[in-house]
């Protein structure tokens, strides 16, 4: 018998199985495992500049071959995914029903998971901020530093440090593009009287390497991100999959949708059916660690238990982007190497908020395309185009991070479907003092982004769920039901059954939560290799 | 399946949204891939103000500026807003338009003048829009 079955590829499905690999211990991971094979060989490895000014096939993966990329109505969630990332969405999957009261439920059956279109920032959690589960810096730090090294971390230490624990082995910070540079040489003009307020600002944290490391990188800033991974400068999870492929002990079976679970005295039996065939199978294991993302993994677990009707709780951080104009970019020469990803990082702690945080990343615009903001604009098409022209290079797009915790108007439960798969029903309303907190936090935020110089133009709210850091759902607590889990991450009420998602996440501060689900996957696989039999 | 009148129409709309937008006439593959487009994200019979509009802009394409403008407030979702995106879209994902799209940096004087002369063009082409709309839509 094998040692474990992980179910799912996706950031904490990989962390674990790589922990356990490297403990000496066998895996076999279960996934659905979709891949992108129509877009991405087309894609060559150039600049997003030269690719636009060169190739005649772009559009192929610029708006699809059913033009796909092409987006009406208004902003939707996941607009980002460009066609070669939209796979990466289980939208319409009739096997993954869902009803709920507005709130965007993303799910994926990817390759890498929701993961395989991360933004890849890197922002740990404090050890006030991992108080609450019950665990300390003490527990994640070793985890943290392992991943870290795993994925390939750029960033320095400035302002931002004290919010964000720094590791060991952090490649060299991103360069920033002009954008970012003139906005932090304007912070750091002003740094002390904005500090005293509360904000700070520094280069953000990136799943970048800007070296070569394990065989990826080094960065070469051509700005094809959101679109492709030739240089694999940034961190996708399939890149520790494939490391994980070929070692002997690890065993990957795609094209399997897990079911359920039933523990026998001996171990854990898994339900799986093969896409392929349509044929049912039954997979067997020590332990079981799922990592089905949030919404999978509650599927699975409610399900296996018989729980259907029973409400748990659900996360997820809300989310805010404004536009801006950075006013002291105006009129000067803008370079053109540059990365899609996340320029800078703001964190505001509200004065009067008790030590509440808010986070902001600042973005610029250029490789999403100019169509897809001419839609936005409330002018004819030609003065759009003309004006963005002109404008464009000046965008300093900001997405706002809130805290998240959870109420009893946030709650999840799986809808027996009989002869039909069985509907996750979803229900998020958050209290009116959480909203009015939050929009306060938005306007002090953007009072500070504005003394630096960038006029927001407008804010867009995406809706509940926009941001797709779901968590919650099973919590780890020092003391709970047995829908919670213990300090390992063990669901209480199984035996070895371990969880390495954001299900686990007891509440969600205001920082993006895709590092701390690796790290804690680490934790969960190295606490599960040492337990096991040997 | 596209009766050979629908394809000249669509066409003849490629051509014009393209001079349009970017002042040139767009390749013939362009116009293909417009048609293309078109069959794929629009299959539904459209409404009849939209086929109006249409053919308003057909018969008179210095109309399309205003009605495009006041569209954008009026009825953002429209179908004439909807297929010039379109064209937009496959307009700048061409190499001999990359140029019309490609962000250009420019010095502050010229800003300075040019963000308010495509000022009021926008005012001018709403107005010129409002006033044509009643009579556009009405020609259904």
């Amino acid at each position: 018998m094998i040692d474990v079955i992980v179910v799912g590829s996706g950031p904490g499905g990989v962390n674990a199985a790589a922990a356990l690999v490297e403990a000496g211990r066998t895996v076999r991971m279960l996934d659905v495992g979709h891949t992108d094979d129509r877009y991405a060989p087309l894609i060559p490895a150039a600049s997003f500049t030269d690719l636009r000014r060169t190739h005649e096939e772009q559009h192929r993966w610029f708006l699809g071959d059913d033009f796909e990329g092409v987006p009406f109505g208004p902003v939707r969630v996941g607009a980002q995914l460009t066609p070669p990332r939209q796979h990466i969405l289980a939208a319409d999957d009739p096997r993954l029903p869902v009803d709920s009261d507005g709130f965007a439920v993303v799910q994926s059956l990817a390759q890498g998971g929701l993961g395989a279109g991360w933004g890849a920032g890197v922002f740990p959690f404090s050890d006030d901020e991992l108080g609450a589960m019950g665990l300390g810096l003490r527990h994640l730090q070793p985890h943290y530093d392992t991943v870290v090294e795993r994925i390939g971390v750029s960033g320095s230490l400035d302002d931002l440090t004290q919010f964000f624990p720094p590791s060991r082995g952090m490649m060299p910070a991103a360069d920033f593009d002009s954008n970012g540079e003139s906005l932090l040489a304007r912070y750091l003009r002003r740094r002390d009287r904005l500090n005293e307020t509360g904000f700070f600002l520094g280069g953000p944290r990136l799943a970048v390497s800007t070296r070569t490391h394990r065989a990826r990188g080094p960065e070469t800033y051509r700005d094809m991100a959101y679109w492709a991974d030739p240089d694999r400068g940034v961190y996708r999870p399939q890149f520790t999959l494939e490391e994980l492929r070929r070692s002997p002990a690890f065993e990957y079976v795609p094209g399997h949708l897990v079911h359920a679970f039933v523990e026998t005295r001996g171990g854990v039996h898994v339900q799986t059916t093969d896409e392929r065939t349509g044929e049912r199978e039954e997979h067997e294991a020590q332990a079981l660690v799922l990592a089905a993302g949030t919404f999978g993994t509650a599927r699975i677990v409610l399900r296996s238990l018989g729980r259907w009707g029973f409400r748990v709780p659900i996360l997820c951080n809300p989310y805010t982007y404004v536009p801006t104009v950075n006013l002291g970019l105006l009129g000067r020469a803008v370079a053109d190497r540059r990365h899609g990803l996340a320029q800078l990082t703001a964190m505001l702690r509200v004065p009067e908020g008790g030590g509440r945080l808010v986070q902001a990343q600042v973005h610029s615009y250029r490789s999403l395309l100019t169509f897809k903001l001419m839609k936005e604009i409330p002018l004819g098409h030609r003065v759009s185009r003309q004006a963005l022209q002109m404008l464009m290079p000046y965008f300093a797009i900001l997405g706002i991070h809130h805290e998240d915790r959870p109420s009893d108007g946030k709650t999840c439960r799986l809808r027996r479907g009989g002869d039909e798969p069985d509907v996750l029903e979803v229900r998020y309303q958050p209290s009116d003092d959480e909203v009015r907190r939050q929009r306060a936090d938005e306007r002090r935020l953007l009072g500070h982004f504005l003394r630096l110089g960038c006029l927001p133009l407008k804010v867009m709210r995406l809706g509940h769920g926009s941001n797709m850091h779901y968590a919650g759902t099973f919590p780890i607590l020092a003391e709970g039901s047995d829908l919670t889990c213990d300090l390992d991450s063990r669901l209480r009420a199984t035996r070895a059954v371990y969880l390495a998602d954001g299900s686990v996440f007891p509440w969600l501060p205001a920082k993006g939560l895709t590092f701390n689900i690796m790290a804690n996957a680490d934790r969960v696989g190295t606490v599960l290799a040492r337990r096991l039999a040997p | 399946m596209a009766t050979r009148a629908g394809e000249s129409t669509l066409d003849d709309e490629a051509r014009l949204f393209a001079r349009h937008l970017v002042r040139r006439e767009p390749e013939a593959a362009l116009v293909a891939r417009y048609g293309a487009a078109c069959a794929r994200l629009f299959p539904a019979e459209p409404e009849a103000t939209d086929l109006a509009l249409l053919a308003f802009v057909r018969a008179h394409p210095w109309s399309l500026g205003p009605l495009d403008a006041v569209l954008a407030l009026r009825r953002p979702q429209s179908l004439l807003r909807a297929r010039l995106l379109v064209m937009a879209a496959i307009l700048e994902t061409t190499p001999a338009h990359a140029a019309d799209f490609l962000p250009r940096s420019v010095g502050m004087g010229r800003l300075a003048w040019r963000l308010p002369v495509l000022g009021l063009v926008a005012v001018a082409q709403v107005l010129v829009g409002a006033a044509l709309y009643p009579f556009a839509r009405g020609r259904a």
